[in-house]
């Protein structure tokens, strides 16, 4: 049986989703459709075998996999090995120059700018809680770590944010 | 509540993920706690920035029409199953396809390590172990290509002796054992590395009630055979005529020693 009916039900509807979790990993335009791209191949080669109908979570499951990938192939220095080298790779929020961040401030869209250079694994987990608002438990499963972690990793990314200059550079 | 037991929630509160008494514990304690209650309108100030700041990419209509044009692909080539072909995808899926099979389907397989305590079935039982064994990450406990130190590493902790074969020349790499429960008895399961795939193969004296020779389990493929007084169970993400012809063979293999 073709598996296209099933795929136009449970995973295009979800493009949207996966292309907005692509394009804060990838922090690209390009990158983030082909990482799209490539887990619809996966997704359509194994959506037959996905039994219930959350597809939106399988899918982003999918889409991380994909992306991380390709990361490997492309940027492995971004993979940090554990979340304490992962901090380390977070840009000081106290090393930054207040105004420098509000000259950088006056032509980006500053937030987004703070949440683009979060760690990846904070990245990840704070674009899936805030921007498609799932679950803890649905967040554990699409990154692959223990609930503790996904709060552990989720409040590093809020006090980094609430932290950086530029958040503060927008008021 | 205090505040240290407090402060672990906060966050946890503004997600909403906290139910009952602990839900209403921290709402009372907020009420009456400076401290706390501005963490906790932090969390929610943040949120309504990062809403309101934050762009959210919406799929660009290249990307719809990518991927229309790939559904009709693959549909004109292989209706039945989406097969690709490979020199024009090869640079979308790097090969990686095949490395992510187990985890995506272990995803969707979750529920089957339920499942097999209703079901005595013990394909059911294997896949399941199968999972969480990749899921855990705790595939293998004595990680060796030789065959002479897997086989006694395997014997010293069972009451029999399994025979362990080395099939490189086909394609099937050992890579090492570990030690499982299958029907409630220890097991000795053989990880074989078949290109980018992973072959668990459940080693154990031949057991009256044989299992049916291939099934697919949650996306699964088990197959079964028996040779040198064993029952030879194996469970991969490796299509169904690869996996049946690799056990037949490695029970015929041992068959023969
Ligand atoms: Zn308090």
């Amino acid at each position: 049986m073709s598996q296209h009916p099933r795929f136009e039900e449970l995973v295009l509807p979800h493009l949207d989703a996966g292309y907005n979790m692509a394009r804060w990993l990838t922090r690209n335009v390009n990158d983030a459709e082909d990482v799209v791209q490539d887990a619809c191949v996966r997704a359509l080669t194994y959506v037959g075998a996905l039994h219930g109908s959350d597809g939106k979570a399988w899918f982003l499951t999918i889409v991380r996999h994909a992306f991380y990938d390709w990361c490997r192939r492309n940027r492995p220095a971004e993979i940090a090995p554990d979340d304490g080298t992962a901090i380390d790779l977070a840009i000081d929020p106290a090393a930054m120059d207040p105004q420098q961040a509000a000259l950088r401030g006056a032509e980006s869209r500053m937030l987004a700018d703070a949440v683009a250079e979060l760690p990846l694994i904070f990245r990840e987990v704070l674009i899936l809680r805030e921007l498609e608002e799932l679950s803890y438990k649905e967040i554990a499963r699409i990154a692959d770590v223990p609930i503790g972690t996904v709060m552990s990793r989720l409040a590093r990314a809020r006090g980094l944010l609430q932290r950086s200059p530029l958040l503060h550079a927008a008021r | 509540m205090n505040c240290n037991e407090a402060g672990a929630l906060v966050a946890a509160h503004a997600d909403d993920e906290l139910g009952g008494f602990r839900r209403h514990s921290i709402e009372k304690h907020l009420r009456s706690c400076a401290g706390c209650a501005t963490k906790h309108q932090g969390v929610l100030a943040l949120r309504a920035r990062l809403r309101a700041e934050v762009p959210y990419f919406r799929a660009p209509p290249a990307l719809h029409t990518r991927v229309r044009a790939m559904l009709a692909d693959t549909h004109a080539v292989a209706p039945a199953r989406p097969r690709l072909e490979p020199n024009r995808w090869r640079w979308l899926t790097g090969g990686a396809l095949a490395g992510c099979t187990a985890t995506v389907l272990a995803w969707v397989v979750g529920t089957a390590v339920i499942d097999w305590r209703a079901n005595e079935d013990v394909a059911v039982e294997a896949v399941a172990t199968h999972v969480r064994a990749t899921l855990n990450n705790h595939l293998i406990e004595v990680a060796s290509s030789d065959q002479h130190t897997v086989k006694p590493w395997l014997s010293a902790r069972l009451d029999y002796s399994p025979p362990v074969q080395d099939l490189a020349d086909e394609g099937f790499v050992l890579a090492g054992g570990r030690l499982d429960t299958l029907e409630k008895r220890p097991v000795a399961t053989l990880v074989y590395r078949y290109r980018q795939h992973t072959i668990d193969v459940f080693v154990r004296p031949e057991a009256a009630h044989a299992p049916s020779s291939l099934r697919t389990v949650r996306g699964f493929n088990v197959a079964y055979a028996t040779g040198a007084g064993m029952d030879w169970l194996a469970v991969s993400d490796v299509s169904a005529d690869v996996l049946s012809t690799f056990v037949q063979r490695l029970a015929r293999a041992a068959a023969s020693q």
